[in-house]
């Protein structure tokens, strides 16, 4: 069955009443029990039973397994932003004195959230070029957890063969994250390239129209949790469950970053036309930036799908024609990025991508803002750059739009 | 022979795999839970051949739930 069939007839856990062809919103805090000794059992694991919202939800999980239906996972968590999604997975995984390996090309709070929340609790965040996995061994010890990388990093578009981070993660019994945002479930089977957990953003192509906010963490089920030591008992009792017990019965429970049951419901919806909106506006993207390489006005165009870019072979390998509905672009200077931004009448100035409206962002002065020069250097942040997430319009009218704002 | 099943006390035949306990237990939503013999997890592929034995403790634990 293909994606977007079993996207749309995922089987309910339980038969609904009326017959109901979509999971009602349970808009509801809590929920009765008939005897005393069922809600015991409920709040000890022993019964499958819904307790509070903030812990699980049917709605919520309706969501929860349709995505596992659809992926093939062990387990599924979904929480209230792709953010909720990081800090809980780390937090679930790491402990003090601990360190990951990650690069410095990640989504600009992501980064924060590991150097400025996590750090001062004890988390060492080591720096590879992970477009360069043999720089990923010598930054290994024993107190090292796992490889964290995005599968397109937001915004500068790099793509890490998946295969050589996965060949470095299983020698040394580390645990491979990946964010996948930008090319969520569709895109690729993470399971195929040994990914362990992915976690993402539901904000962007799983609402579709941007309509809510909401995070996943997907286990496959491929990690052996006896070599990480802070997990080592769990693992005992638990097997391959022991990440999502640790969420359910501990982090996710107390750090609270649930997903509302409307917005579950709204995403649910989402990820039924997600197939058709990535195709659109993966069409558009490529569409977008050979037009604009061929403008002298842009001093550069990258993205992964054309054959300029670096990143464009180990891109095709694993996404084929879908290497993601963004793009950044180079003016001569942050002077020109905001005369263009201030002319753009369709294109709309804001964050947040995979939304079916074309955004456009200077990373630089908003995402970035509050990094110095040189770590946004660093983090190959120039303040000439220009991020385009396209949507679904028809596309020449964006090209429209881009050509009067890029004009004098 | 006698076992403990989520902490209590049942009579049991001898030869029950841990499969068909799950089954006389009517478990609910089998693919929601893990099966804990002695403290150690059971592998879902393993049910049929963990035959139980005498005192053995088998806990079935569902990972959700625990609210305020």
């Amino acid at each position: 069955m293909g994606f977007t069939t079993k996207a749309i007839h995922a089987p309910f856990l339980k038969k609904d009443p009326h017959g109901s062809l979509h999971m009602p919103i349970y808009e509801s805090v809590s929920f009765e029990f008939e005897t005393a000794e069922e809600i015991e059992e409920a709040f000890l694991g022993k019964r499958p039973r819904h307790v509070y919202t903030r812990t699980s939800n049917p709605t919520v999980e309706h969501l929860e397994q349709k995505i596992k239906h659809i992926s093939g996972a062990l387990a599924v968590v979904a929480t209230s932003s792709g953010m909720a999604a990081i800090a809980d997975m780390f937090l679930s995984i790491a402990r003090q004195g601990d360190n990951v390996v990650t690069t410095r090309y990640i989504f600009g709070n992501t980064y924060s959230l590991l150097e400025k929340t996590l750090g001062p609790w004890g988390l060492e965040v080591r720096y590879a070029d992970l477009s360069r996995p043999e720089t990923i061994e010598p930054l290994v010890d024993d107190r090292t957890r796992a490889i964290f990388f995005e599968t397109i990093t937001n915004p500068q578009l790099e793509v890490a063969d998946i295969r050589a981070l996965s060949t470095v993660a299983r020698k040394h019994g580390l645990l491979l994250i990946a964010d996948t945002t930008v090319t969520p479930l569709y895109f690729f089977k993470s399971k195929d390239y040994d990914v362990d957990i992915e976690v993402l953003s539901s904000t962007k192509l799983i609402s579709g129209g941007a309509t809510t906010v909401g995070g996943i963490i997907l286990d496959n089920g491929t990690y052996d949790w006896r070599h990480n030591p802070k997990l080592e008992q769990e693992a005992k009792r638990y097997g391959p469950f022991t990440l999502v017990t640790k969420l359910r019965r501990e982090v996710f429970r107390n750090t609270g970053g649930c997903l509302a049951p409307h917005s579950a419901f709204l995403q649910s919806i989402g990820l039924e036309t997600l197939a058709l909106r990535a195709d659109r506006s993966c069409e558009n993207t490529i569409a977008v930036a050979r037009y604009l390489a061929r403008d002298s006005r842009v001093k550069r165009v990258n993205y992964p799908g054309l054959e300029s870019s670096p990143h464009h072979d180990v891109a095709k390998g694993i996404f084929g024609q879908r290497c993601g509905a963004l793009l950044t672009f180079d003016l001569a200077s942050k002077k020109d990025c905001f005369a263009f931004l201030n002319k753009l009448k369709l294109v709309r100035r804001a964050t947040n991508i995979n939304d079916n409206k074309t955004l456009a962002l200077h990373p630089s002065s908003t995402i970035f803002s509050e990094y110095p020069d040189e770590l946004k250097r660093q983090m190959g942040i120039p303040d000439t750059l220009i991020r385009l997430s396209v949507g679904i319009e028809d596309l020449e009218d964006l090209q429209a739009d881009i050509e009067q704002a890029l004009g004098a | 022979m006698k076992i403990k099943v989520n902490g209590t006390v049942q009579e049991i035949e001898a030869g029950l795999s841990v499969a068909d306990l799950l089954a006389r237990h009517h478990v609910e939503q089998p693919e929601m839970v893990s099966v804990q013999l002695n403290g150690e997890f059971v592998q879902r592929g393993r049910y049929a051949a963990t035959v139980l034995k005498e005192n053995d403790e088998v806990d079935f634990l569902y990972f959700m739930g625990g609210g305020a």
